[in-house]
């Protein structure tokens, strides 16, 4: 890293480098771009992976906050900040053209903080719609009902992308572009649509039956999360990540209570540790079920769905039974866990995994080598290693993709260096070695609890905590390994009692941005297929 | 050559799909999953664990363990909970709260236990009832106290409530 | 050959019929209400065999898929398909915009005519026959390929992307394989030397022209099953609807009686098919004979043949089930690749195969005529 440092410190001399946790860089606005295209560029660490971008309102300043990571070494973490004085016309320098996830990230950070980017090809606002007033994560964002009243009446969405673009000689031009031809054939799937997931939108310009052109259109289910996580104390916090990611609800959860300890100091008693981990396994099989189940029944395997969902409902009975919730189950706590395991816990997992086994046999004769499904998903959407790291496409995706990005491999937390277990990597990146990578993912974890499950140690289950949790003044950052990908939960606290602000890496968001990606020049059946082999749950990109 | 592979590739895709066929036969005569929900209620067994609806235990001489502190009102992430109370002076000068009402809705809450859980005298916990439907939704709006239903007095013997077992839905205020 | 008891047939029930109505009328009155009465009852059975075949087909999808399907309305739910009639029948019939108004409503009947037209033409038993065309084959051919119509017009009139869409999908499939269902057919009538259905079911008297024509014949009616199965847009080649791409295809924007009208036709088509296949292939009504076994034969023969027609008809409906609730779906270059990759060359060579058969006499009858020998 000390390269790095020499390194930053040559090509932006004014940039203010400090060693905290993370090695942290304040640069000006001017300078982001160059220092974040050299260290894209670097051949000693290419910082290529860009996991999140958060947009920040520090009164004075509005900012943004890059989180970099190396891809082939996760562990090396790098995190640029820099920020503008301008309230009323803050712009700052786009990096959509080194990492392809920053599009949608920044056009999420333009509806909700007002910050548009230079160079951005296409600036609309994304999560809210285009007449929303005001910027709603800014701190003096008046809350007034008046200004924004509800409406029952639907708005047309406009096609044509207003952009600014920076000329040679440094002047700035606003553009106006249109996403479509006149002539397009523009089908919406969604937001209502049978095989979205949710209520994702994806305008789709077909070509016959061939998709040209898909804008991703989201915001429908929206609640301003990380808004509310802004006024709330930090164990309230808990319950709203069980609703970004409802499959992976409980590692969710897992990642929030991770960084509130790692801030407040917190030490994980052993026993919740395990009770920690097998759950997370559980709930990673529950949700690769219904991934698996979801993306059988896009490519029209009825049978296979419910066939999915019965298998999951003898995970959801254990959840069931030791926390009293079945999809949002309210396990983790800070500090440790809420309910300690019941006394047939062990017996009833032990008889889940050979069940589950023989279950993922059976997936295998039905689906796995099936002549159609083949045809559906062999060379179907494919997704280079490059693309995904450039979309940040992680989890069984990314992997498909060739690319070893499993948080829990490179940066264990919990009791993952303790257990032996594969990371599933394959190279092909197509729908089938995403769809090969889910079914292999459920056998690992199913090996991982079995290595847990007889050696749960006694103890306490939970941490004695103070009544009144603050987290010390500082960024926090935890990553954890959800069914969908890396979720990472960033808090910046001022050390009171609630955060000053929350951001969630979303896993589904950059499995959103590379459907029009791998979609383009797919049949319409193959986009449904895409979208369920990526797998990606909306609540989590809305947030 | 080309002619073998694709009569070989049609063998191949005939035995993969009789391979489905297969699967789904097999499950034609395997027990099927689904409940039977009203007329299994009978059999029906709801985890102990289970949160549907939060309750105030009363003993039998209608009384509870709440001490109108309040605590369960701040933790409420979304202002489910509304305590009611009054102050008085106790004869020793003391001031005292006194819970008028205890109001929790059901229609707003997560079930985030997190009221239960910080609970200081453990005076709230879910029950079991999960049938919570109804047609108004005034009637979401539940009062945990009885009618003049007063603070159990501190003694050490007492047992905690710890189970949630059959409390009926006496205290519901309709 | 003997004549067998056959205390359970229709046929006198039906001349007794005859003969009331020719004392009691002028011969041609006699005849129009003839007419009549087959027609009526053509409708009623058309509407009764869907019924029945829409709660078999929920029930056996859910054993498939380890549920128990319907089970709410009357024992076992038998009546859940009659509710869904009755609410059929009495749900608003949506009007579009800014569809083609008059398309958009004779859309249904186009398919529900050419069902009820092949429908008609079905041998059911001895003597329970509309018609009996000496073109029998070639009629039931071209009247159900008048669905496909219905079905372009419905895509095309909703105004509608999806059912526009779904419309044209239906028309490239319908066309590919009816290609195929066609030469399968055309296979069996060469080997049976006939297209009148009455004849081809005689012909297969103590064999079937499933073993008849052994290995051709074989390959003939699985291509039949293949692409009959394609015809009925169900299963996997149920792209034009294809619920979870285009939500529900060419009759996304239909609703009660009309959508019913396409609801029901998919289905009679599904039977249609099989019934096709029982009579070509699997003997029709015809019970299973063997020669000379004559106490067997009579054991045979009290089974009612249109108990033997309906029971073929519906393993092979059980069949067509199966593989619906199986395989996902198929992509349409997949699917056309399937055809006219496929199914037609192998067609072709099976067609010509089957005819060097007949006529170098190695259908199963010409080499065992003790056997097999009418």
């Amino acid at each position: 890293m000390k390269e790095i440092i020499q390194f930053i410190q040559k090509i932006a001399p004014e940039a203010q480098i400090e060693q905290r946790k993370r090695l942290t860089v304040t640069v000006r606005p001017e300078e982001v771009h160059l220092v974040m295209k050299m260290l894209r560029k670097n051949e000693v660490l290419c910082f290529d992976y860009l996991i999140s971008l958060i947009g920040m309102d520090w009164g004075d300043r509005l900012g943004v906050i890059y989180q970099l990571s190396v891809s082939t070494d996760l562990t090396k973490e790098l995190v640029l900040i820099t920020a503008t004085t301008d309230r009323d016309n803050p712009l700052l320098y786009s990096v959509t053209d080194l990492y392809e996830t920053a599009h949608l990230n920044e056009r999420e950070i333009y509806a909700l903080f007002g910050i548009r980017f230079i160079n951005n090809p296409d600036m609309r606002r994304f999560l809210l719609n285009d007449e929303w007033k005001g910027f709603p994560f800014r701190k003096d964002y008046l809350h007034d009902p008046k200004l924004n009243p509800e409406t029952v009446v639907s708005s047309e969405i406009s096609d044509i992308a207003p952009r600014i673009v920076e000329k040679e000689n440094g002047e700035l031009i606003e553009e106006q572009v249109p996403l479509f031809d006149e002539e397009d054939y523009i089908v919406n799937i969604g937001p209502q649509h049978p095989s979205t997931h949710g209520v994702m939108h994806f305008r789709t310009a077909l070509d016959g039956e061939i998709v040209k052109k898909i804008d991703v259109h989201s915001g429908y289910i929206h609640r301003g999360i990380e808004k509310l996580c802004e006024s709330m104390t930090y164990p309230q916090m808990l319950h709203l990540t069980d609703r970004l990611d409802y499959l992976s609800a409980n590692i969710n959860r897992h990642a929030l209570c991770m960084c509130i300890e790692k801030g407040a100091e917190i030490e994980v008693p052993e026993r919740a540790q395990y009770i920690r981990t097998i759950m997370d396994e559980l709930q990673r099989i529950s949700s690769h079920l219904l991934a698996w189940a979801t993306h059988c029944n896009d490519l029209g395997a009825t049978t296979a769905f419910i066939y999915g969902m019965r298998e999951r409902e003898h995970v959801l009975d254990i959840f069931d039974k030791t926390c009293g919730g079945r999809l949002i189950i309210n396990q983790n706590v800070v500090g440790g866990v809420m309910f300690d395991i019941y006394p047939d816990f062990q017996k009833d997992v032990k008889a889940f995994i050979p069940y589950m086994r023989e279950k993922l046999k059976e997936y295998d004769h039905f689906f796995s080598h099936n002549a159609i499904a083949l045809g559906r998903m062999v060379h179907i959407g494919h997704l280079c290693r490059e693309d995904a790291i450039s979309y940040g496409v992680t989890g069984p995706a990314g992997r498909a993709s060739g690319w070893s990005c499993d948080v829990r491999k490179h940066k264990p937390y919990a009791l993952y260096d303790r257990v032996a277990f594969k990371e599933i990597v394959r190279t092909e990146g197509d729908s089938y070695a995403r769809y090969l990578n889910r079914l292999d993912e459920i056998a690992e974890s199913l090996h991982i609890i079995e290595q847990l499950i007889d050696n749960i140690p006694s103890g306490a289950i939970c941490a004695k905590l103070k009544p009144i949790i603050r987290i010390p003044v500082g960024q926090y950052f935890q990553s954890v390994e959800t069914g969908k990908g890396e979720f990472g939960v960033f808090i910046e606290s001022t050390g009171e009692k609630n955060p000053y602000r929350v951001k969630f890496r979303s896993p589904s968001l950059s499995a959103v941005s590379v459907v029009p990606l791998i979609s383009r020049g797919a049949f319409l059946s193959d986009l449904i297929g895409i979208t369920g082999s990526l797998d990606f749950v909306i609540p989590d990109i809305d947030r | 050559m080309k002619f073998f592979n694709y009569i070989e590739g049609i063998f191949t895709a005939l035995r993969s799909l009789a391979g489905g066929m297969i699967v789904t036969w097999k499950e034609l005569f395997t027990p099927k999953v689904t409940m039977q929900y009203p007329e299994n209620r009978k059999t029906l067994t709801i985890s102990n664990r289970w949160r549907s609806e939060l309750i105030m235990p009363h003993d039998e001489n209608n009384e509870h363990a709440c001490t109108a502190c309040g605590i369960c009102m701040m933790n409420c992430p979304n202002g489910s909970i509304e305590v009611l109370s009054t102050t008085i002076e106790t004869e020793d000068g003391k001031k005292k709260k006194i819970l008028n009402k205890h109001l929790w809705n059901y229609g707003s809450c997560t079930f985030c236990n997190l009221c239960v859980i910080t609970c200081p005298s453990d005076a709230i916990i879910f029950n079991n009832e999960f049938e919570g439907a109804v047609f108004d939704k005034s009637k979401l709006l539940h009062r945990l106290n009885r009618e003049d239903s007063k603070l159990r007095e501190r003694k050490k013997d007492t047992a905690p409530a710890t189970t949630n077992t059959t409390i009926k839905k006496e205290n519901k205020e309709a | 050959m003997l004549i067998y008891s056959q205390p359970l047939e229709l046929t006198k029930f039906l001349a007794a019929i005859d003969n009331f109505l020719h004392s009691n009328f002028a011969p041609g009155w006699a005849i129009v209400v003839e007419g009549i009465l087959v027609g009526a009852m053509i409708l009623v059975m058309y509407a009764l065999i869907a019924l029945v075949m829409i709660y078999i087909e929920r029930k056996i999808a859910a054993f498939f898929q380890a549920r128990l399907g319907p089970n709410r309305v009357g024992k076992y739910g038998i009546f859940q398909s009659l509710a869904d009639m009755i609410k059929i029948l009495i749900k608003e019939v949506i009007h579009i915009k800014k569809a083609d108004k008059f398309l958009f409503f004779v859309a249904p009947f186009f398919v529900i005519v050419s069902s009820v037209l092949a429908f008609g033409e079905l041998p059911f038993g001895i003597n329970l026959h509309a018609l009996d065309f000496n073109i029998g084959v070639f009629y039931l051919l071209s009247v159900s390929s008048l669905g496909i119509i219905g079905i372009l017009l419905a895509g095309w009139s909703s105004n509608n992307k999806y059912s526009m869409i779904g419309a044209m999908r239906s028309g490239a499939q319908f066309i590919s394989y009816e290609l195929s269902a066609g030469f399968a057919l055309m296979t069996i009538v060469v080997l049976s030397g006939s297209m009148q259905f009455s004849e081809i079911i005689e012909g297969q008297r103590y064999c079937w022209n499933l073993f008849n024509g052994h290995l051709p014949a074989l390959i003939a009616f699985i291509i039949y099953l293949i692409s009959g199965h394609a015809e009925t847009n169900r299963g996997p080649f149920d792209l034009p609807e294809a619920e979870s791409e285009l939500t529900a295809g060419y009759h996304t924007e239909y609703s009660g009686l009309q959508f019913g009208f396409f609801y029901l036709s998919e289905y009679l088509n599904m039977f249609i098919v099989a019934a096709v296949a029982a009579t070509l292939f699997l003997g029709g009504w015809m019970p299973i004979q063997i020669k000379g076994w004559e106490a067997f034969n009579q054991v045979m023969w009290y089974i009612p043949s249109w108990v033997w027609f309906i029971g073929k008809a519906g393993i092979l409906m059980f069949i067509s089930l199966w593989v619906r609730w199986s395989f996902p779906r198929l992509r349409i270059d997949l699917l056309l690749n399937l055809e006219w990759k496929y199914l037609l060359p192998i067609n072709l060579v099976n067609m010509l195969v089957m005819v060097m058969i007949v006529l170098s006499g190695f259908t199963l009858t010409d080499l065992f005529p003790a056997l097999f020998g009418n």
